[in-house]
């Protein structure tokens, strides 16, 4: 063991090391604002929404793979915006991500991914499979119509 | 005239086959015989001899359980459940059969009678299936609480593998029926129903001891108007109601009192409803109306309440089909018709389900836009004393006074279909007070004997003069308590006003020469149910002459029955609809306003007698539609008139201030001026000379006649059943 | 007009939702009141829902919102309900794991002082008096997040006698929480989706519009 590691000197260089993959003290300090946290990290990959996945192993586990979500995302990034392919490395149920795993099933019924559109016009709603109690009247259409 | 089996003549006259003397004004007071002193388990009761032990009993407040036996008919004494004991007879006896006797002294909680008891109900179970879990009886099954008081407490039947149980072939009976004939105890409550009341002699029994069976002795329909009540009768899960099979028990089920409105009687009723939905439709003991019967349509409509239904108001669009809009937009352009309206241009129509509420709300707000023009679809003739005296259009006699009667004139009217409640009554006289009955009119079939005078109305005429050398003159002026029932129908015709002149005329000359002086005579069967009511507030009866003039907006408040159409009105006439179904008049609407129908909404109604009754609400009005007399309140506000009212009590106010009759709910009103209104109508005795006709003739004729029952896909299976039944041999 | 507001409020039904233009459109229509637009996936999401704001003192009314809205969505404070098995997933988003505490979420056990109603589990008919009676005493404005199965809609107990079908029979629920019981996790998403509900809440721009 090194003597930088007793004096906690690497936690100092991790710091400084974080700021500059970060991108400096500005930018690090809007990620903190955006995402209550900084970490180094590699880089593992990027969806098609522009998120990027990161693992550091010197985290604990749990905490070692993360996403930060995209920028256009604003402050209303969410966990639904994590896309399937992605889920399953993010959660650790697999660790081969979407892009180095050839064995992924494609099939052309798969629909495109969507976040949560629950508050929005876009929301799911379901239809209701109850008989009306009622039936009303339907008027009739005029021939001419 | 044999009028009922030899066998049953004597048990027929017991005196509380009739209603309670209370509600019988016109009972006969007969000599009090002495009251002769019995003692039901050591309590001493006075009893008039002829009673039976089981009323004894009940007048002390024993009740002694029973199976076979009803108050209101014939008793049979075969269920043998109301065994009793009495001292120093060798056997228990049939309690419901039993006369009493001086010193009798009954036991009905004895150790012998209880015995008696679990033996009989012992024999019923043997045969009775156990499958009280899928029965639509259950929860008010009088087997099933009669064996839980007064059964054993332990089974002994153990033949299930050898012999089984008895299994007996269900019966189709029709549309409203479900027969399911294994359950059936044989206490042949329905049989005697059929016969004595319905009139109809469809069902039997079959064979003898464990071949018994009950049924209509070969496959057919039971064509009767009264048949659902053989399923309130019916003791044991073997007569259920078909439409409402396996819907809900009764316990689940909330129980609104309320008045039918299918019927110009207005029959009293419960309605069963879970969870905002009208579950079926039961009849409510009023010995004033309908005892605790209750007729088909108004008991089975009630399916049509979910049919056909106004949810949302509509309005035309630009190419005339109707639309759902918004209440806004749909009051704002009914205003707007009523407002660029000339008030001689407006006109009014209520039809056959109208609330009094509601009428006087709109003839009020006619009113304040200068109109007079507010009518009703059915006709009523307006000369001579017209409508200002209420005697003149009402049911004066009363209908359970009709009971007392000893002579029925009929003059173009179907009792049995146009008010199936009064026809029992008649027929009840018929059969136990031997009552006469002549009909003018065509020959229907009316479940009785009657003497048909002719089709013609000179007969009344004559009748009326007194120059007729018919038999039906000389019985008229012999009986002590005649009654004449004129069929409203029949003064729609150039002659209406006629016809109503002899027939005033007629009775009157009766009435004068009674001895009782209470004793009315005339009457009219008013067709619909808001017809009085509307008569009381002053709505002109009839549109002919004001339709024939032209309308320019034409206010239909569940006007249905087809008087006002498209083509008898001026091309640009504007027609707002108000009312719970698209029918006929929702049809030609340009604007419609979806209304409540009478289970869902507190309303008076007042009956062809002249008694004011209200409906319940006992479900919401489906989707936006509103109570009847909050609408017109509602546009009244728009077109800038306001009426005076902003909740029921004040329109019920407005009400009493119009008659007080109509809010004195359950009361009916005595009614004179008779005299006046026969010297009005003298000037219109005219010479008459065509023929009466009334439009229900036989049953397939009765169960759709209005906007709920023409909904209704029970009533129409009823018109098939009734037309299939008619082709097929028997 | 008054008296067209004496015959009630609108009351949609499936009837007529089927009368009109098929089954979904009076659903969406009222959606448009009170929903978002759908995003566009590929736009850049501002902060404050209220974007369309016509002039000046709309948009100051809209910040105001914005500011107000920000207060109230990072320090909701739920009053806990744990009623069943969900409360053990419950108290576990109050462990370190996931640690709800670092978004203002600290449970209080007082009604008088919390914003948030979790029903956490099964609402037995007994309970339910009991729990209107702690909704009622919620100060204004409240919040319920129905967690489980058994609080969305009875859940395995449907058929019970003793069980309500849903505690929304009883309050008015913002967020249902699915599962058997949900996870932490997902009671978490529950709650940050309630938040993103706080942050369209529009109280000052219905005042100013009044």
């Amino acid at each position: 063991m090194s003597l930088g590691k007793y004096l906690a000197l690497d936690k100092l260089s991790n710091f400084f090391n974080i700021i500059k993959q970060n991108g400096g003290i500005r930018a690090s300090l809007y990620k903190m604002y955006r995402q209550d946290e900084l970490k180094d990290g590699v880089l593992v990959g990027e969806d098609k929404f522009g998120n990027k996945y990161y693992e550091n192993p010197r985290y604990f586990y749990g905490s070692n793979r993360w996403v930060e979500y995209s920028d256009k995302y604003n402050m209303d990034y969410d966990g639904s915006q994590v896309p399937a392919e992605w889920f399953g490395w993010l959660h650790y149920k697999t660790d081969l991500p979407p892009h180095m795993d050839p064995s992924r099933p494609k099939y052309k019924w798969m629909i495109e991914f969507t976040e949560n559109m629950s508050g929005t016009t876009g929301q799911y709603t379901p239809y209701s499979t109850t008989r009306p109690k009622v039936e009303p009247w339907i008027p009739k259409r005029k021939s001419n119509a | 005239m044999l009028r009922q089996p030899l066998t049953r003549a004597l048990a027929l006259s017991s005196p509380a086959r009739a209603a309670p003397l209370a509600v019988r004004r016109y009972a006969e007071i007969a000599p009090q015989p002495d009251k002769v002193e019995v003692f039901i388990d050591d309590k001493p009761v006075y009893v008039p001899p002829g009673t039976t032990v089981l009323q004894a009993a009940a007048q002390v407040g024993v009740e002694i359980p029973r199976f076979c036996y009803h108050e209101r008919l014939a008793v049979a004494g075969n269920c043998r459940m109301c065994l009793v004991e009495v001292e120093k007879s060798p056997k228990p006896v049939a309690a419901c059969a039993m006369p009493v006797m001086k010193g009798m002294r009954v036991k009905t909680n004895s150790d012998l009678t209880r015995k008696a008891r679990e033996g009989v109900m012992e024999f019923l179970l043997v045969n009775h299936p156990l499958d009280c879990p899928i029965c639509d009886q259950g929860g008010e099954c009088d087997l099933q609480d009669q064996s839980m008081a007064f059964g054993s407490d332990k089974s002994r039947f153990t033949d299930i593998h050898f012999s089984g149980k008895r299994a007996v072939e269900d019966k189709d009976v029709g549309p409203l029926i479900k027969t399911i004939m294994t359950r059936c105890i044989h206490c042949t409550r329905c049989i005697r129903f059929a016969s004595e009341v319905a009139g109809v002699d469809d069902l039997g029994t079959t064979g003898r001891g464990t071949d018994m069976q009950v049924g209509t002795y070969v496959e057919k329909m039971f064509l009767s108007e009264l048949s659902g009540n053989i399923i309130d009768l019916c003791p044991v899960g073997a007569l259920t109601s078909k439409p409402y099979s396996f819907a809900a028990r009764p316990w689940e089920t909330r129980r609104i009192d309320s008045v039918d409105v299918l019927d110009p009687l207005g029959s009293n009723i419960v309605v069963s409803t879970r969870t905002n939905e009208v579950l079926r439709i039961l009849p409510r003991t009023n010995e004033e109306i309908n005892e605790e019967w209750l007729s088909d349509k108004s008991r089975f409509a009630c399916d049509g309440l979910k049919r056909q239904r106004l949810v949302t108001p509509l309005m035309a669009d630009s190419r005339g089909n109707l639309t759902p809009v918004d209440w806004e937009d749909a009051v704002v352009a009914a205003a707007r018709a009523l407002r660029d309206c000339p008030p001689d241009k407006l006109l009014a129509v209520a039809g056959d389900m109208a609330d009094a509420e509601s009428l006087v709300a709109l003839k009020d707000l006619l009113n304040r836009l200068g109109s007079e023009n507010a009518c009703t679809e059915q006709y009523f003739p307006l000369e001579g004393a017209g409508i200002d005296l209420r005697s003149t259009y009402l049911l004066n006699t009363g209908i359970a006074n009709v009971e007392d009667a000893d002579f029925v004139l009929l003059i173009g009217t179907n009792v049995r279909f146009e008010a199936p409640l009064l026809n029992t009554r008649i027929r009840k006289a018929f059969i136990h007070k031997d009552t006469d009955v002549a009909l003018i009119g065509p020959k229907v079939d009316l479940t009785y004997d009657y003497v048909h005078v002719g089709e013609s109305a000179s007969i009344v005429k004559d009748l009326a003069s007194g120059t007729s050398a018919h038999e039906v003159l000389r019985k008229l002026e012999q009986a002590k308590r005649p009654v004449v029932i004129l069929g409203a129908d029949q003064l729609k015709t150039q002659e209406g006003a006629a016809l109503l002149a002899y027939t005033q005329e007629l009775a009157l000359r009766l009435q004068d020469k009674l001895e009782d002086k209470n004793w009315k005579v005339l009457n009219v069967l008013q067709r619909t149910a808001s017809q009085v009511a509307a008569l009381d507030i002053g709505y002109k009866p009839g549109v002919g002459a004001l339709l024939s003039a032209g309308p320019q907006v034409v206010y239909l408040l569940g006007a249905d029955s087809g008087v006002v159409t498209r083509e008898s009105l001026p091309k640009d006439a504007v027609v707002i609809y108000q009312g719970h179904h698209g029918d006929a008049g929702a049809a030609i609407a340009d604007v419609v306003l979806p209304g409540a129908a009478y289970t869902e909404k507190r309303a008076t109604y007042v009956n062809a007698e002249g008694r004011a009754q209200q409906t319940l609400p006992a479900v919401t009005p489906p989707g936006q539609a509103r109570e009847d007399w909050k609408i017109i309140r509602a546009i009244s506000e728009v077109v800038g008139v306001r009426l005076p009212y902003d909740n029921l009590d004040e329109v019920r106010d407005r009400l009493s201030q119009i008659s007080p009759a109509l809010v004195t709910y359950g009361d009916v009103q005595n009614n004179n001026y008779f005299a006046q209104a026969r010297a009005l109508a003298q000037s219109l005795q005219k010479p008459v000379s065509g023929n009466l006709d009334v439009k229900l003739k036989t049953l397939e004729d009765y169960f759709m006649t209005d906007a709920i029952s023409r909904a209704s896909p029970t009533m129409a299976k009823c018109v098939q059943a009734v037309l299939k039944q008619k082709q097929s041999t028997y | 007009m008054q008296a067209i507001k004496a015959l009630g409020a609108k009351a949609p039904s499936t009837v007529l939702n089927v009368l009109k233009k098929g089954a979904f459109a009076p659903v969406v229509g009222q959606l448009r009141q009170t929903h978002l637009p759908a995003p566009n996936p590929n736009e850049r999401r501002p902060y404050s829902p209220f974007q369309d704001t016509n002039n000046m003192a709309e948009y100051a009314v809209a910040r105001l919102d914005d500011l107000l809205n920000w207060g109230r969505k990072n320090s909701m404070w739920p009053m806990t309900f744990g009623l069943a098995c969900c409360a053990v997933e419950m108290m576990h988003i109050a462990a370190p794991r996931y640690d709800m505490d670092r978004f203002g979420v600290v449970f209080r056990a007082s009604p008088r002082q919390s914003d948030v109603m979790i029903v956490a589990g099964t609402l037995t008919n007994k309970m339910a008096p009991a729990l209107r009676k702690v909704y009622d005493q919620m100060p204004d404005p409240r919040w319920v997040i129905s967690m489980g199965s058994c609080a969305n809609g009875g859940g395995y107990y449907h058929y019970s006698y003793s069980v309500v079908r849903g505690c929304d029979r009883i309050v008015p629920v913002d967020i249902y929480v699915p599962g058997c019981p949900p996870s932490a996790e997902a009671l978490m998403y529950g709650i940050l989706q309630l938040q993103k509900k706080v942050k369209r809440m529009k109280t000052v721009q219905i005042w100013y519009r009044k």
